[in-house]
């Protein structure tokens, strides 16, 4: 497909490198000439330099061929206008990056007038899937998968877990409510490894497994982990993220308390969030933050702007003693490091916003067959989980997985049939209309008869 | 410098000069003139070359950076440069091999200078790959291993941009290996017609083949010691000048005009200029040698625009010996060997573009002077060229004209030649014409300069045709220090 990028920042840079992987015709538009540079050094795509709002720019984009515009620019109002001029000119597709909390209430309305077909809020979106670590605070990460039935946690292991050093078919075999869980994928000293029977789970392994949300408390219980809700947490800087969050856990009964350096902001902050405990003091003080009473927090959420002060003040938090810690990181290439220092849930709005946008591509990208429901990445792209629907007419229905060919390194994690949950065995089959989670290594799948073949 | 990977490339490069020698076998095997054992030789030696390294280096990682990308294009245009002359030596052709070399640089450079005296009654094969090197150095070699192999490396944009004319590199759509494609469909259908045309002129499919290779790279190999003119056709003259300028201009423009039709390809001002200049030499040269066809318009005209044509395009064909013409003529086609085509198209040259922006540049300057206030934003197709660009072009300008009056110092040390033919030869050489004045002029060769003034010349073809920077690179002890 060729898709036009206009904005070319960190979410525009990063979705052009895998939409280029993934073989599509990338162009991206920018005013400065100086990341344009960079782009095409990098990757294998066309640049433009200017305005993507300009009719002169666009048409050198040549629109009637392209696809899906994104427009991801820093302003809201020329992403939705570039989108509505690139329609207006021919495109088919156009996802927009909104963040604008003012513009929240009036999004289905400028959706259809402007025909914009997807919108998406990085920080709403990031705020979504904190509140998510924060209900279940034993996950450094977690996606549900079939509507919500399924849920594939990830967790680093450590030294006392029971599961350590048994291969998995052993494991898999206990009849104890804690062990219905599958395995999906490794990752060990950044190498992704889609497990087998006979692979063994060593310390400091990041494992993903899934299974329902009562299997995976029950497994986590089994393995003495934290499995209680968060009740209070602390949020360091009063951003958007930090709005959207408290709007989402407020309700729930989680106390919240913002930390946010500057007086008007923290007063603006007090005004919409009545509910909240807004203190303005620096986060990045270590006084300030006992005073506030870290200690007796549940969780620790830093979203300050610079990623550095928010992992530092992950580290100190997680030193006190405090339950869950979660930070964000703008940059990617502090994903090592974060890991590294046992940071374990670090939310990207920047890999949130591509893995969204890249999922909705990746379905209109899809003419043959069942199309992917849904996409999360493991290890920034090193392997997928992939949701699909299963087609009637498809080679693979009703044939025992046992014989079915499967690709190398992925494997079938978990069948949803009527809302029922099946980790699957060799005897198992797909049935029409099943919903069924594959973990593939590489990225770049499309259609499940690419995973599975008769 | 991530030796192995560029051993790797360069290996698999080579593998792919060993292919394209394979039409050159066909045509020696099909004319029996005893010259096939040499293809086969050297396709031999480079594959026990090429094979081996390929094998060694597999696991090679795969990023390539800026600056390998520059040194693996001067170095695959060198290897090509050498392993091209063996076919020439192992048939006997040119039995030494710095001659040899000089003769496939100046094929693969598409100069077409040659140090060959006599060309009539060689084996065909060998005059067959001669030529072919044009065709395959004039789009490029590592343009073609982009449109045959588009995964051979990640990041081909460094290999393409360095080895590309012009000042930047523009794609003509966003994968550089469709790009690539479509450069050498149009560039492959451009040669096509080429051929069918002379042959309507009378030529055989053999001299249509060889003249059409020397046209569409702009190289300038003939098969005929009075080159074109060895025809007395014309038709062929006609056909030739059109498509020495067409072959010119930048391909982008071909592209468009297969797209947008002519209102999308009019708006480029590059062309408009490198038009302008064609139209505006041909009018002085056919008015200038006027006398000298005793006032016989349509010789003069027939000549005049054959000649302008061949030196702007940087082909190097002649029908003419405009050595014997009058000075203000001659003074006015070296002129025309500085300025040489477009950016993007297979000529050589410093580019009608660079041209214009030093012409915009110089205007600014001037402008500042008197009123030193004003703000000035140089434009080029209505867009702003940005000063890092302007500086880039200045520079090279410069290092154009220091290669120059550098090759054109040490090849006088063979005492031999006066400063008319030394200056014309090295100008010649590095803007890929063939021919220059004087002694080397349309009816003389290059053969009587020393094996120390050849490799002068070689370089000097090579950096022409790569841009300079990307040779010269090879020489910066930096490139090869060990850092990340």
């Amino acid at each position: 497909m060729r898709i036009l990028v206009v904005g070319d920042g960190k979410v525009g840079h990063s979705l052009a490198e895998n939409l280029a992987r993934e073989d599509h015709d990338v162009v991206i538009i920018d005013k400065s000439s100086q990341v344009l540079q960079k782009s095409i050094d990098m990757l294998d795509v066309m640049c433009i330099k200017g305005n993507g709002a300009n009719i002169h720019t666009l048409m050198e984009a040549d629109p009637k061929n392209v696809d899906v515009v994104i427009a991801a620019t820093a302003s809201d109002e020329i992403n939705m206008l570039c989108s509505m001029l690139a329609r207006r000119l021919g495109a088919k597709y156009s996802i927009v990056r909104i963040r604008d909390p003012e513009y929240n209430d009036s999004l289905p309305l400028l959706q259809s007038e402007l025909s914009i077909d997807m919108t998406i809020n990085p920080e709403r979106t990031t705020a979504l899937e904190i509140s998510r670590l924060l209900r279940y605070p034993f996950a450094s990460n977690i996606e549900s998968f079939a509507k919500g039935s399924v849920e594939m946690v990830e967790f680093r292991s450590c030294k006392k877990d029971p599961i350590l050093g048994i291969p998995l078919k052993r494991l898999m075999n206990r009849k104890h409510r804690a062990m219905q869980v599958l395995y999906c994928a490794i990752e060990r000293e950044n190498e992704v490894i889609i497990p087998n029977g006979d692979t063994v789970i060593q310390e400091d392994d990041h494992v993903y497994v899934a299974a329902d949300m009562v299997s995976i408390t029950a497994f986590f219980k089994y393995l003495g982990r934290n499995a209680f809700p968060v009740r209070s947490v602390m949020l360091l800087g009063g951003g958007r993220i930090s709005y959207y969050l408290s709007k989402m856990i407020i309700p729930l009964g989680i106390a919240v308390t913002i930390v946010e350096i500057k007086q008007d902001k923290a007063e603006a902050l007090s005004e919409a969030l009545p509910d909240a405990n807004i203190i303005c003091g620096d986060g990045t003080n270590r006084d300030s933050l006992e005073q506030e009473g870290l200690t007796k927090m549940d969780a620790f959420v830093a979203l300050s702007d610079r990623d550095e002060e928010n992992m530092i003040a992950g580290l100190y938090a997680a030193k006190l003693g405090v339950g869950k810690v979660i930070v964000k990181n703008a940059r990617s290439g502090y994903q090592e490091v974060a890991d590294m220092l046992k940071l374990d849930s670090v939310v990207s709005p920047k890999n949130i916003t591509c893995d969204t946008i890249l999922r909705y591509v990746r379905a209109r990208s899809n003419s043959r067959g069942s199309s992917v429901e849904k996409i999360y990445r493991l290890l920034s792209g090193k392997a997928e989980a992939l949701e699909f629907i299963a087609r009637a007419d498809a080679a693979y229905i009703g044939v025992p997985l046992r014989s079915l060919k499967m690709r190398k390194d992925t494997l079938i994690a978990v069948i949803v049939r009527n809302g029922r949950v099946i980790v699957p065995f060799g005897d198992d089959h797909i049935e029409a209309g099943d919903d069924v989670i594959a973990i593939a290594k590489g990225s770049m799948i499309v259609d499940l008869q690419e995973i599975v073949q008769a | 410098m991530k030796i192995k990977l560029i051993l790797n490339l360069l290996a698999k490069l080579l593998g792919m000069q060993a292919i394209s020698m394979l039409p050159s076998l066909a045509v020696s095997i099909r004319f029996g003139d005893g010259d096939w054992l040499a293809f086969v030789q050297t396709i031999v030696i480079i594959c026990a070359l090429a094979v081996p390294t390929i094998v060694i280096t597999r696991k090679a990682e795969k990023n390539l950076g800026a600056r390998e990308g520059m040194v693996v294009v001067a170095l695959t245009w060198i290897l090509f440069s050498f392993f091209g002359a063996l076919p020439f030596v192992l048939s006997g052709v040119i039995p030494d091999l710095e001659n040899a070399v000089f003769e496939s640089v100046s094929g693969f450079t598409t100069t077409g200078a040659s140090v060959m005296p006599v060309l009539e009654g060689m084996p065909r094969g060998i005059m067959f790959w001669r030529s072919f090197t044009h065709w395959i150095g004039g789009m490029g070699v590592l343009v073609l291993a982009l449109a045959v192999l588009p995964s051979i490396t990640g990041r081909t944009s460094h290999l393409l941009r360095a080895e590309s004319p012009g000042p930047s590199l523009s794609r003509l759509v966003p994968k550089l290996g469709e790009t690539a494609k479509i450069l050498y469909t149009i560039y492959g259908a451009l040669t096509l017609v080429l051929v069918l045309l002379l042959m309507l002129g009378g030529m055989n499919v053999y001299d249509a083949l060889i003249h059409a290779f020397g046209t569409a790279g702009t190289g300038g190999f003939s098969n005929r010691g009075l080159s074109v003119g060895g025809f007395h056709s014309p038709w062929i003259e006609g056909v030739i000048t059109l498509f020495m300028l067409l072959f010119g201009v930048n391909f982008t423009i071909h592209y468009r005009l297969l797209h947008g039709g002519w209102r999308e390809a009019r708006k480029d001002e590059e062309l408009r200029v490198y038009l302008l200049i064609a139209f505006f030499g041909i009018m002085l040269v056919t008015a200038s040698i006027l006398p000298h066809y005793q006032g016989n318009l349509l010789d003069a005209i027939r000549y005049g625009s054959f000649q302008v044509s061949s030196i702007l395009s940087t082909t190097g064909y002649s029908t003419a010996d405009f050595n014997q013409w009058p000075q203000f003529t001659r003074v006015l086609l070296v002129l025309l060997m500085f300025i040489g085509s477009s950016a993007g198209s297979t000529a050589g040259g410093i580019k009608v573009t660079r041209i214009m922006m030093l012409v915009k540049g110089a205007r600014k300057q001037l402008r500042q002077l008197l009123q030193p206030r004003r703000v000035q934003v140089i434009k080029m197709d209505g867009k702003a060229v940005e000063d890092g660009m302007l500086s880039l072009v200045a520079t090279f300008f410069f290092v154009y004209m220091m290669l120059l009056f550098a090759g054109t110092l040490l090849i006088s040390l063979d005492n031999q030649f006066n400063l008319e033919t030394n200056l014309t030869a090295t100008l010649s050489c590095l803007s890929n014409i063939g021919p220059g004045l004087g002694a080397v002029g349309p009816m003389g060769n290059f053969s009587q300069y020393s094996v120390f003034s050849k490799m002068v010349l070689s370089l000097c073809m090579l950096a022409g045709r790569l841009e300079i920077f990307p040779m010269l690179i090879l020489f910066s002890p930096s490139v090869w220090r060990k850092q990340a």
